[in-house]
């Protein structure tokens, strides 16, 4: 790799618009397409800052920089468009998280790449609306709380209230939210606002070994560590009202429970299993990348087809995983208030995939093409009369679904016309790192993390508090940062601010 | 095998041990088909066909399936397939009426109770002035929009009075009128432009309806759905399974 000083590097990129930056070729070798990111002035200094840090000298290992591995993503065979950087993009095993790249599938030389997708297949959120109002909550909130964490068992190592054995897993494997429904733990306007309708149909649970399912049983129903969270939250502020109508939102103080879970060590799993496979198949078809660690196939190769039927699956487990939570929230509620959840008008208001490789149509230079869309920390944002969106938000864009971190505020936008096009409907999807795990836990306290949150007025329940520091809000750059880019750029369109009042976590 | 099917739909003896690949077999088939099923050949064609040793038959025969319209197909046995097609709708067509006597709609009505032996509407004429003014004044009364044809009217009027005016609906009808919030569609962006404010507004409009039977489909699916569930459904918790980690 070249080396070249900060002052040199910053040749390769170049302004477009107060929110956005081009990544010339030639930042990175045999870049295919020009890389592109979206940043406010805040957002910009981070970006920067991380580029001119791991252009000191004796700064080798680690993760790259964001803006080099969005760039050494461009230099993947078979991209299309640009490869782009959302504004909470932050470094991640070979893509950056924050980073969406397309492939053309009509392409043989194309690929398909699990670092493009992520470790935690499917993470995503969900949010779910009550007929509540916060004044009939904060009386008994702790209880509240308490009851969800008793029902959603979270942390590293937690076990699921809800009985599988090895059949239903395969079943549930296969179909998906189709099998929460079967077996009736979720309603049918549930499938209706979510994406993919829950369930991905080129899931063949016999890619996956075994390893991976058994880590998985157990783990259903459970919402494990790291970012993950339950949230009960309030709507602090409406910015479209029509939109947020339409989402069954009327007014501020409205209580809303957001889900943000993945596949578990299920996902984690598929995704290491494809990796080795990966190695194999780059040696044999003579696939170069910048960096080792993006690790990939040919599309239409066997190890390709395999880790894409592999990734369903794993797409499938972590929607009846969110289903299984959403069941579990419905029972909390519904025990504490003494009501059935429909009185309660518990509907999801929709359920996004933030870490998912899809076949989407797209037009690029004016042509329709067929592509591998990789979404990788990046949230799919198709505009209004999109065929894959649901009915009852067609009018309205899709809902995008922001989770912030512990103890901020989390965001609903829609998708726009303009994101379309500039992104491939894709736009950003929660904070963004901006400390790592390791820097958070040096340079914070868990107690004064925790009676921050206490002082903010946010109950809190955490299986791992010593670990509460590596999800301090400290460690992430700012949501509304991030929102407010997405925003102003145009790729979509903020609706609704929440704002927690009880998290469960890991 | 459907040849044999076909053959012996059409009578032909001794259909079911008649060995196709035979070639002599195949000409006297085809001889027999033209002789008493498809009549469609000149005397003059018929008799060479007959030759079944002459050098000439297939020549003869290329030309004959030709005239019949046989597309250009693989192998002889599917010209034959064809051929025998073509015959068993000559045939079909002769005896028409009897087929349809059978037809699945006519039995069903046939068993069905004859009750209304007049009615009183096949007398109307929907073309006279008595009738349109009817409508109009009907179309009035409910407060429907009124089309110059008298009888497209008549279907918006008997949609009113279906989904509105149904003895369950006039009961509870909270129960059938849609309660929704208004939204300002004129606002919302119809995703494309035809440069005319009024075909756009147009274009809105069938947006609008596409939208909402989109979303009855999607209410039926639903239906479908839960329908489903009250025979699958068995949701279990098992508390003894939980455990929190660290």
């Amino acid at each position: 790799m070249v080396v070249r000083q900060y002052q040199q590097e910053l040749e390769y990129l170049e302004r477009l618009s107060p929110y956005c930056w081009k990544i010339k070729k030639g930042f990175q070798p045999n870049m295919n397409v020009e890389g592109i990111f979206y940043v406010n002035q805040t957002l910009e200094k981070l970006m920067f800052e991380e580029l001119k840090n791991a252009c000191r000298p004796g700064m080798a290992g680690g993760f790259l920089p964001g803006v080099k591995q969005i760039a050494n993503v461009a230099a993947l065979p078979g991209i299309v468009g640009r490869s782009i950087g959302l504004p909470d993009v932050h470094s991640g095993y070979g893509f950056a998280i924050g980073n969406m790249a397309a492939f053309d599938m009509n392409n043989p030389e194309s690929i398909v790449s699990p670092g493009g997708v992520g470790f935690d297949i499917n993470c995503g959120v969900r949010l779910l609306r009550t007929s509540l109002m916060e004044s009939d909550v904060l009386p008994i909130k702790e209880q509240l709380a308490q009851s969800l964490f008793d029902h959603i068992p979270v942390g590293v190592g937690s076990k699921g209230i809800i009985p599988m054995n090895a059949k239903d897993l395969e079943e549930a494997l296969e179909m998906g939210m189709d099998w929460s429904l079967r077996e009736g733990y979720i309603w049918a306007e549930d499938k209706e606002h979510c994406e993919e309708y829950g369930r991905m149909l080129n899931a063949d649970p016999s890619k996956v070994s075994t390893r991976a399912k058994k880590r998985g049983l157990p783990q259903l129903g459970t919402l494990g560590a790291g970012n993950h969270y339950a949230e009960i939250q309030v709507v602090e502020e409406i910015f479209d009202k029509w939109a947020a109508g339409k989402m069954g939102i009327e007014e501020k103080g409205q209580v809303c429970v957001m889900i943000h879970s993945g596949s578990r060590g299920f996902g984690h799993q598929v995704a290491t299993d494809a990796l080795v496979q990966m190695e194999k198949a780059m040696k044999r078809d003579d696939i170069e990348t910048n960096d080792r660690q993006l690790a990939c196939a040919r599309i239409n190769s066997q190890e390709g087809q395999d880790y894409l039927k592999a990734m369903a699956a794993a797409a499938n487990f972590a929607w009846v995983n969110r289903s299984s939570m959403t069941f579990l929230c419905r029972q909390a509620f519904a025990k504490q208030f003494g009501l059935a959840p429909d009185d309660l008008d518990m509907h999801v208001i929709y359920d996004v995939s933030h870490n998912i490789a899809k076949v989407e149509e797209h037009i690029v230079d004016g042509v329709p093409k067929t592509l591998l869309v990789h979404r990788k920390g990046s949230t799919r944002a198709f505009p209004p009369h999109h065929p894959l969106i649901p009915v009852d938000y067609q009018l309205t864009g899709q809902p995008v679904l922001i989770g912030g971190t512990m103890g901020t505020c989390s965001y609903v936008l829609t998708g726009t016309e303009q994101g379309m096009m500039e992104t491939f409907g894709s736009t950003c999807h929660g904070a963004g790192r901006a400390l790592s795990r390791a820097k958070s836990r040096r340079n914070l306290d868990y107690t004064d993390v925790l009676r921050k949150l206490e002082s903010t007025g946010i109950t809190i329940r955490v299986a791992s508090p010593k670990l509460v520091m590596e999800e301090a809000p400290e460690s992430y750059k700012n949501v509304t940062d991030v929102v407010d880019t997405c925003h102003a750029a145009g790729i979509s369109k903020k609706c609704i601010k929440l704002r927690p009042i009880a998290v469960i976590k890991g | 095998m459907s040849h044999k099917r076909f053959l012996n739909t059409l009578d032909y003896p001794q259909a079911d041990s008649v060995n196709l690949n035979d070639e002599k077999t195949f000409r006297s088939v085809i001889v027999w088909l033209e002789e008493n099923r498809i009549k469609g050949a000149p005397q003059a064609v018929l008799a060479k066909l007959k030759d079944l040793d002459s050098k000439d038959w297939h020549q003869v025969y290329s030309k004959y399936k030709d005239d019949l319209g046989c597309p250009v197909l693989e192998s002889k046995l599917e010209e034959l397939q064809w051929i025998l097609g073509y015959a068993v709708q000559i045939e079909h067509l002769k005896n028409k009426n009897v087929y349809i006597k059978h037809a699945v709609e006519n039995l069903q009505k046939e068993n069905a109770p004859n009750v209304i032996a007049e009615n009183p509407l096949d007398n109307l004429d929907f073309r006279s002035q008595e009738f349109a003014d009817g409508i109009k004044e009907l179309a009035n009364a409910l407060n429907t929009v009124v089309h110059p044809d008298p009888l497209i009217t008549l279907k918006a009027v008997r949609k009113v009075i279906c989904q509105r005016l149904a003895p369950d609906c006039v009961e509870n009808p909270d129960k059938y009128v849609v309660k929704g919030t208004p939204f300002p569609y004129q606002d919302s962006d119809l995703g494309f432009d035809l440069k005319d404010p009024v075909l756009n507004q147009a274009a809105k409009i069938l947006r609008m309806i596409y939208i909402q039977d989109l979303r009855n489909l999607q209410t039926k699916a639903n239906e479908l759905i839960v329908a489903v569930q009250s025979v699958t459904a068995n949701p279990k918790t098992d508390t003894k399974l939980g455990k929190v980690g660290f």
